[in-house]
């Protein structure tokens, strides 16, 4: 669906970009991260046509954006990090005018309207002017004027930041849904676990290169597995020697009476460290509220993977 | 059909704006109450002092309205989520100086013309001589309005922020605009050659105007 190569930026003496490539397949949810000034924004804006200052390339079914022409623009659909209408407009006339410069006749933009303001459960403020609006509804209408004329391919910049949980959740389904229905969905984030919950795959950038792309599943094969085991029992545990003594454990932690960090000496025993530990302890006569492993979140990861605390 | 249905819609933003109002009923009433306040202008008539008046503040207030607009739109990247559209990059431009050029025109006609009724009232002015006054008044107008209009559209697109942009228009725009009158001041002109030198100043303007917002980063 999308092929970005040797994407290449500098502002002035500062490089932005340095030869970014990655591929976006059809249907599918990509969930690009990276801190702060790392060239997100930037890699956003030169798929959507708005930086053509560039060197590299990024096709969209196979139509390079430097021949950027209407075929073009009525695939995609974008979502800018904040959404900034014409204050004058009510939120019906912020949508009429979109739908029709996108192609929309007159009859079906009034029926997407209709559509895309249901979903999204703005309908009451169709008609309030759009500078009255509060910072979620206008992220709303933004997600609406985006999807309003069914692109196939729906670039959003940070769309669930500033949004109230439920909002939040709101997208996330509907980012689902659009992939189900075979839209693909290029979305920037620094709420990780927002990009953990939905991303097929996930792009980290870092010093303005790909450190990572993949699933979330492979970045943890490849930044490391569990080695730790979270132990809670029932009862008291009265000294850790009990739980020291299995084989496979390195050390252990207590966190408190009844609540343990169990340390791995390596990570592939880790059932075995399980079942052993699930037997010593009812062999006790004691029971066991919960043993799971200790999953690293993707922040830890994405921390972990960049080796820079976010300073990348 | 984009071009049309953008100047639509800014016309349709512009002529309900609180600025475009205070023209709307500021204009008229600026240039009648100035009359009636100022002793030294007994004789001239009341239309052509309103053309001037109006030819005057009405250009400075259309371009600064424009200059403001532009730029703050620019600003909040109003425009991004057009420039994605397929649509030509100009047409933004071209809509919103049709638009403001449009409802400020129709402001300073309805100032012009309510001045004729009045000296056709007061001072008894055959209604040949004032449609001949009124049809100067608002040539002169509608050329220094179609050049102000332009110079701000061109300001906006380059001006960095309001300051600078608003700065420019009060020392370039009138300035430039006052070029339509050479044909008339020089003597070696026709009351049509304003027109056409207005056109020609409005479309160079625009040209420019155009041409850097096609090659502009926003």
């Amino acid at each position: 669906m999308v092929s970005v190569r040797g994407l290449y930026k500098r502002y002035k003496e500062l490089p932005v970009l340095l030869n970014l490539s990655f591929d976006i397949p059809q249907g599918s949810i990509f969930g690009y991260i990276g801190p702060n000034g790392s060239g997100k924004t930037t890699t956003i804006k030169i798929m959507t046509g708005l930086i053509r200052d560039f060197q590299g390339d990024v096709t969209i079914e196979g139509r390079s954006i430097r021949n950027w022409g209407t075929e073009l623009s009525s695939t995609i659909g974008y979502l800018p990090q904040q959404t900034s209408l014409q204050e004058w407009r009510t939120v019906d006339q912020s949508l009429h005018t979109f739908g029709r410069l996108s192609g929309l006749p007159e009859a079906e933009v009034e029926k997407r309207m209709n559509e895309v303001t249901e979903i999204l459960g703005i309908s009451e403020y169709r008609k309030r002017k759009v500078n009255k609006l509060s910072g979620g509804t206008l992220q709303k209408v933004g997600m609406a004027q985006a999807m309003l004329h069914r692109p196939k391919l729906m670039v959003l910049d940070e769309p669930v930041a500033g949004l109230d949980p439920e909002s939040r959740v709101l997208f996330k389904n509907l980012f689902r849904q659009l992939s189900r229905e075979g839209t693909t969905i290029f979305f920037s984030s620094h709420i990780l676990s927002d990009i953990e919950d939905i991303a097929d795959t996930i792009g980290i950038l870092g010093q303005g290169r790909m450190r990572y792309i993949g699933s979330m599943e492979e970045l943890q094969e490849r930044v490391g597995k569990s080695t730790e085991v979270r132990l809670e029992t029932v009862e008291p545990v009265p000294n850790d020697s009990l739980l020291e003594q299995i084989p496979g454990v390195s050390g252990v932690e207590r966190v408190a009476d009844n609540r343990f960090h169990i340390m791995l000496q390596e990570q592939k025993e880790i059932d075995a460290v399980i079942d052993r530990t699930i037997r010593a302890l009812l062999a006790e006569g004691m029971h066991i509220r919960g043993i799971h492993p200790n999953r690293q979140s993707l922040e830890s990861l994405y921390l972990s993977y960049t080796d820079q605390g976010g300073r990348v | 059909m984009s071009l049309w249905l953008l100047f639509k819609d800014e016309l349709n933003g512009f002529y309900r704006s609180k600025v475009m109002l205070a023209l709307w009923v500021g204009l008229p009433a600026m240039a009648l109450l100035l009359y009636f306040l100022v002793d030294d202008i007994e004789g001239i008539p009341i239309t052509t002092f309103t053309g001037l008046l109006v030819s005057s503040i009405g250009g400075l207030l259309t371009s600064v309205l424009i200059v403001v607009n532009i730029l703050n739109e620019k600003e909040k990247k109003v425009y991004d989520l057009f420039l994605i559209r397929p649509i030509r990059r100009e047409n933004l431009l071209l809509a919103k100086f049709s638009a403001v050029f449009l409802c400020v025109m129709i402001a300073s006609f309805i100032a012009i013309f309510l001045s004729a009724v009045l000296d056709s009232v007061t001072n008894g002015y055959d209604v040949q001589q004032m449609l001949s006054s009124m049809k100067d008044s608002l040539l002169i107008t509608v050329s220094l309005m179609a050049i102000n209009c332009s110079a701000g559209v061109l300001i906006g697109v380059f001006s960095p922020s309001v300051l600078v942009g608003v700065l420019l228009v009060l020392f370039g725009s009138n300035q430039l605009s006052s070029l339509v009158l050479l044909p008339m001041i020089t003597g070696w002109g026709e009351m049509w050659m304003v027109g056409l030198v207005s056109i020609g100043i409005s479309a160079f303007l625009l040209f420019g105007a155009s041409l850097l917002f096609r090659l502009k980063e926003l």
